[in-house]
């Protein structure tokens, strides 16, 4: 196919020396419930380019919208109401003690926003900018099918799917899961299982030599974490969640505040119902590969990056075990961009075929 | 579903028939601050009643538990409550405890169903950007930019060859 170069936006890699794109074919998608991220290659680099997907309606007048735009916060206006989307949406929700508003809800589109569409579209368009060729490879990232929720994922796929096709890419799907493997997993030969605990979803991807074996998700995660201790301790869940990603420590043990210990039961209660929904996925698959070493396990996602979670999850695994033999555990070793560079790895193997 | 402690307590409250909580506790080992926790999250869901310092097991409990197949739930006894409730109070309550069963195969039936039917179609089309018609500012300030040093091309020589040898 040949190849037709189309104008680079603030979404690609130029040299700030040369002006010259330095960004190589394929992307990488993370569209997760809390943030979407993209992954490209700039020559040696890796560049990261993500938006919080939260937004907050605030009153619309011109006053308002001139200081948003002085201050660089980001807003959108749809049909007269005006919204701050991003990072900015989650403090100005504190600062009325309210919450904010998500397009994706489970890690899939929300079916009860009516804003979700427009929304998730224009954060993805503002992360992934224009393909540097018609047809240039983006995977995306979806979530495996829920055990635990009546819906499935094919919806949420189609559109990201039909999307990413307007915006001039050609789009591939790959499991969030197994996206961490590709990440995380080379020197294992891409052996191992690769958890993604996010805000609406925790996925997970059992795979043998890059072959994922199963792959599900669960719907509790960082969500319902927030939801759970906010109504436990009767405080908002956008600020349960402010307090999660700024200064839980999960390996305190004394001293903990309401918040904090809630947050810690309910952290205990979320990595206790993965461990098990992995052992059931095991004793379910018909066909397991034989694998000679013990497996490595990566962790990834926000919901993952309390100091401390990595050593809990070990203690609750070591007690509860799974029927087969674990290696290490660890954390990815950039647990926000795991995903997305997983996505990259998948895509610059299909445009390295080209 | 619920997890493996709070099944845990289930059962220990399925055995008491009525339970307290430090009843619960001594049981099981766990805190009493931890099995209060857990027992007041049942509440809220509905399987636990609580009255004079006791929990207990409601119908609707039995029915969910027995009906989603819950990993831990000691079925055998919560069968036996439920046939126990059944003879108690009558003709009504062993209807459903009758109709207890029937969903569990009637899933398994779908799930079978719906592994054994292939989709070979795809319905693929080209959705609007519904997002070019906003005033928004959000492409101007653009999105937050961090790069970092990975060398990606191991993985990806190594994810090619794995793909080959697969297909060979």
């Amino acid at each position: 196919m040949k190849k037709k170069k189309t104008d680079s936006t603030s979404a690609r890699g130029k040299s700030a020396s040369t002006g010259k794109d330095e960004s190589q074919n394929g992307k990488g998608v993370d569209i997760g419930t809390m943030f979407v991220k993209c992954a490209n290659k700039e020559k040696e680099q890796i560049a990261f380019r993500s938006q919080r997907n939260a937004f907050f309606g605030v009153e619309h007048t011109d006053f308002t919208k001139n200081i948003l735009n002085n201050s660089r916060v980001k807003y959108i206006i749809k049909e007269n109401e005006l919204y701050v989307v991003g990072d900015e949406a989650l403090e100005f929700a504190n600062m009325f003690n309210k919450e904010t508003r998500r397009p994706l809800s489970m890690g899939v589109i929300s079916p009860t926003e009516k804003e979700a569409l427009p929304m998730v579209e224009l954060l993805i368009k503002s992360v992934i900018g224009k393909p540097s060729y018609t047809g240039e490879i983006a995977y995306y990232s979806v979530p495996g099918e829920p055990l635990d929720a009546g819906f499935n994922i094919l919806y949420h796929e189609k559109m990201l799917d039909g999307f990413l096709k307007t915006l001039g890419y050609t789009p591939k799907p790959i499991n969030e899961g197994h996206a961490v493997i590709l990440s995380e997993l080379a020197q294992e030969d891409f052996t191992g299982i690769g958890l993604s605990f996010g805000g609406g979803m925790v996925n997970v991807c059992l795979s043998f030599m890059s072959v994922p074996i199963f792959k599900f998700s669960v719907a509790k995660a960082g969500d319902w974490i927030d939801q759970q201790v906010s109504m436990a301790v009767n405080e908002t869940a956008s600020r349960v969640s402010a307090i999660k990603e700024t200064s839980l420590d999960l390996s305190k043990e004394k001293d903990l505040s309401k918040i904090e210990s809630a947050l810690s039961i309910y952290y205990n209660h979320l990595i206790e119902y993965v461990i098990e929904s992995i052992k059931e996925e095991f004793a379910k698959a018909k066909k397991l590969p034989r694998i000679a070493k013990p497996i490595s396990i990566i962790l990834s996602g926000g919901t993952s990056l309390p100091k401390g979670f990595s050593h809990r999850f070990k203690q609750i695994l070591d007690h509860l075990k799974l029927p087969v033999p674990v290696g290490a555990v660890r954390m990815a070793s950039q647990p926000l961009r795991s995903v997305a560079k997983g996505a990259l790895v998948a895509a610059s193997v299909d445009e390295g075929k080209k | 579903m619920i997890s493996g402690s709070e099944a845990e307590v289930v059962n220990s409250v399925a055995r008491f028939k009525s339970a307290t909580k430090d009843q619960i506790s001594k049981e099981l080992g766990f805190s009493s601050g931890y099995v209060g926790f857990l027992c007041k999250y049942l509440v809220r869901k509905g399987y636990l009643a609580y009255a004079n310092r006791h929990y207990s097991l409601t119908s609707v409990a039995i029915k969910t538990l027995l009906k989603e197949g819950t990993p831990k739930i000691d079925r055998k006894l919560l069968e036996e409550i439920a046939g126990e409730v059944g003879r108690k109070i009558g003709g009504e309550i062993k209807k459903a405890v009758k109709l207890i069963k029937i969903p569990t195969a009637a899933a398994e039936t779908k799930k079978e169903t719906e592994q054994r039917i292939n989709i070979k179609t795809d319905f693929s089309f080209p959705v609007d950007d519904e997002s070019a018609s906003l005033e928004s500012n959000v492409e101007k300030i653009g999105a937050k930019l961090e790069k970092q040093r990975f060398d990606i091309d191991k993985s990806v020589e190594l994810f090619k060859k794995l793909q080959k040898r697969g297909k060979g």
